[in-house]
């Protein structure tokens, strides 16, 4: 658990959360120093206009009536308990009191004029009870002063909640900030932290494991279904690189084998000076060669895209031209081959590699087809794009077999007998992906139908040249 | 086909496949030079001139399709034939967009390479303008299209008189399977099944059916030569 806190406080999330709550802050002190400040300096304004409005009443009532008529008003204010925040203090002219409820003139304010604070100590009560006051100094024409204040006491305190509210509001706004940005990037570490260790299981013990999922189809449900999706294709592929190399191996021993044994046979053999052991040994190794380059070239078809050197190209052209190449073949092995549909269906595509996979198709169907059997191509333009069909009336098959017959290097039990390596589907298989054409087997009861549909395609402007 | 001895440039890093390659390669009549780096296989090829070039793709220095590329800027066209361990399909079109003439992937078999040799030897000849071509009793009349032999006419299909045309233009060389496809077919690549095999086993019944002597000879591994009988 403490390793999850130290890789949560280190974690990028945390780091970019403290950035904006630093930020947010700053812009949040800012606003509330500038509301403070407003606050007070209203409030201040307000009790200084009081005091002065206070100053005029008695002013005005000093210039009607004169001192008697000031001291009758003051001494009605005192009495009065609206009044009883405010203070008066009449004087003469060397400060002793003549009227008002202050005993003593405040000693800050003899100097001069106008407003200004000080504290004031309310004889009033037992307890000497020192106040802050606000008060406004005036010196009358027949030289008495008079001072008016009020008690700002409860601005002070005004001022002190507010700051308590702005102050514990900033401070809870970090402390709820930093712990919901905390257990953020703490959920996350920990989300995280759970695929990784996944991931270094899989690393270590292999490809079975699976990144568990939580069930609440959120984005890292869906993360950890896509690396589990890609760890599912990573083993199928392995699966299918082992059952390769199996079969690799198993078609070179073979040969292999044999040439070792004739070699070594010859080496024994003093006598020997027939150059038969020679020359199977290489149509052996050829055959190894040969088995090889098509391996090759179904790699090469598969890893790069070799779709820019398409041309566009007469399917039905090629058709005729594999079926007159293998006309010979056919008359060989007994069986009729015919080419019919449509002339002049052009799609894009590769002329050698499209070439080599119908080859592929009608030498299948010539070898595996029934003897004296017919085998027959057909060519129709559809939508644009384009279908061609080889089929055979032989024994087909079987529908279990079909999935596996484009995988390199799988034979039909019936057909372990034929010469091959079982290649020549995967090469039509990589062919037609490349041309992004599908491939369907047909039951025609006998007979299997190889079917290739080209999709619709646009037509490169250039026409196939020959060189 | 050639009057004298014809040289050839060999540049091969590999030893042994340089030494079997200088050994046969003169064993067939060519004066041969040789080359171990690309460096100075582009020295000698800008120097000397030669027939062929025989060019490894993957070389010490420079590599083989840069030599061809610096050769062709500086307009010399001797024809080369790359040689390489690489796969094919891809490298081929880029061995030959290069300026190159012909490519072979190794392993390969002599008989292949010297047929391929040969074939970019004799580009340079001028090109009789035969026609009628004749190989033993055997006579081809190339603008009736039609095909004699002791007389007796031959029939065959379009393209198996491309076929026996090809062969009997070459008569004497070994041609490739891989040559014939490229040549009559103007198909590249090597046929994955045995396909081209069937084809001539029909026109070789029909040329050497029933005759004195065969014409049509199989070079196992390799492809077909058509040779009179000695």
């Amino acid at each position: 658990m403490s390793a999850l806190l130290a890789k949560t406080l280190k974690s990028s999330t945390l780091k970019r959360a403290l950035i904006f709550i630093a930020v947010f802050g700053a812009i949040v002190v800012v606003l509330f120093s500038f509301v403070h400040g407003s606050t007070v300096s209203y409030v201040r304004s307000r009790t200084d206009e009081m005091i002065m409005s206070e100053v005029v009443i008695l002013k005005g009532a000093y210039a009607r009536g004169g001192r008697d008529a000031l001291i009758g008003v003051i001494a009605k204010r005192i009495d009065d308990e609206h009044f009883n925040d405010s203070v008066y203090l009449l004087a003469d002219a060397s400060f002793s009191p003549i009227a008002g409820n202050l005993a003593t003139w405040p000693s800050g304010l003899r100097e001069r004029n106008g407003l200004g604070d000080f504290s004031s100590e309310d004889q009033t009560r037992d307890a000497v009870n020192r106040r802050p006051m606000r008060a406004s100094v005036d010196t009358l024409e027949d030289g008495t002063r008079l001072l008016v204040g009020k008690d700002i006491e409860t601005l002070d305190q005004f001022v002190f909640s507010i700051r308590l509210a702005l102050g514990l509001s900033i401070s809870l706004l970090f402390v709820i900030a930093g712990a919901v940005s905390i257990s953020v990037a703490r959920r996350t570490v920990g989300r995280i932290e759970s695929i990784n260790a996944a991931s270094r299981a899989i690393m270590q013990t292999g490809l079975d494991r699976r990144i568990p999922l939580r069930g609440t189809h959120d984005e890292w449900d869906e993360l950890a279904g896509n690396l589990n999706s890609m760890l599912s294709r990573i083993e199928a592929l392995m699966g299918e690189v082992k059952q390769f190399s199996d079969n690799v191996a198993h078609d070179l021993r073979t040969p292999l084998a044999r040439m070792r044994g004739r070699l070594e046979k010859a080496w024994y053999d003093r006598q020997l000076d027939d150059k038969t052991v020679i020359s199977d040994t290489i149509a052996d190794l050829d055959d190894v060669l040969v088995m090889f380059s098509s391996l090759l070239r179904i790699s090469q078809i598969e890893a790069h895209d070799q779709t820019a050197a398409f041309r566009a190209i007469d399917l039905g052209e090629i058709v005729r031209e594999v079926v007159e190449l293998f006309d010979a073949a056919a008359e060989e092995n007994g069986v009729s081959l015919d080419a019919n549909g449509d002339c002049g269906v052009m799609i894009n595509g590769d002329r050698d590699l499209l070439f080599d996979a119908l080859s592929n198709l009608v030498d299948n169907s010539i070898k595996h087809g029934r003897k004296g059997g017919r085998v027959s191509l057909a060519v129709t333009a559809n939508d644009g794009g384009a279908t061609v069909c080889v089929s055979d009336d032989g024994p087909g098959i079987p529908v279990e077999e079909r999935q596996h017959v484009f995988k390199r290097f799988y034979r039909l039990e019936q057909s372990r007998a034929t010469s091959g390596y079982g290649l020549g589907l995967s090469l039509v298989a990589a062919v037609a992906r490349l041309h992004g054409a599908t491939i369907e087997m047909l039951d025609k009861c006998p007979g299997l139908e190889f079917r290739l549909c080209f999709p619709k395609v646009v037509l490169s402007e250039t026409r196939d040249t020959a060189e | 086909m050639t009057g004298g001895r014809r040289r050839i440039l060999v540049i091969e890093d590999d030893r042994e496949t340089a030494d079997h390659l200088v050994d046969a390669l003169t064993r067939s009549g060519y004066q041969v030079d040789f080359a171990a780096d690309g460096n100075d296989g582009l020295r000698g090829a800008s120097s000397l001139e030669y027939a062929v070039i025989v060019v490894d793709r993957m070389l010490p220095g420079i590599d083989g399709l840069t030599i061809i590329r610096k050769l062709r800027e500086n307009n010399i066209m001797t024809p080369a034939l790359i040689v390489s361990a690489l796969g094919e399909v891809d490298d081929r079109v880029r061995g030959l967009r290069a300026g190159g003439d012909d490519y072979l992937v190794k392993p390969f078999a002599f008989a292949e390479l010297l047929a391929r040799v040969e074939a970019l030897a004799r580009r340079s000849d001028t090109v009789a303008k035969d026609t009628v071509l004749r190989v033993g009793d055997l006579e081809l009349d190339l603008v009736a299209r039609t095909a004699r032999r002791s007389g007796r006419e031959i029939e065959l299909l379009p393209r198996e008189f491309q076929v026996l045309e090809y062969l009997v233009r070459n008569q004497g060389q070994v041609v490739p399977r891989a040559m014939l496809l490229q040549h009559v077919w103007d198909l590249h690549f090597d046929p994955t099944t045995n396909i081209i095999d069937v084809y001539l086993g029909r026109v070789r019944r029909k040329v050497d059916g029933q005759q004195a002597y065969p014409l049509i000879h199989t070079v196992r591994g390799v492809g077909y030569c058509v040779r009179a009988a000695r």
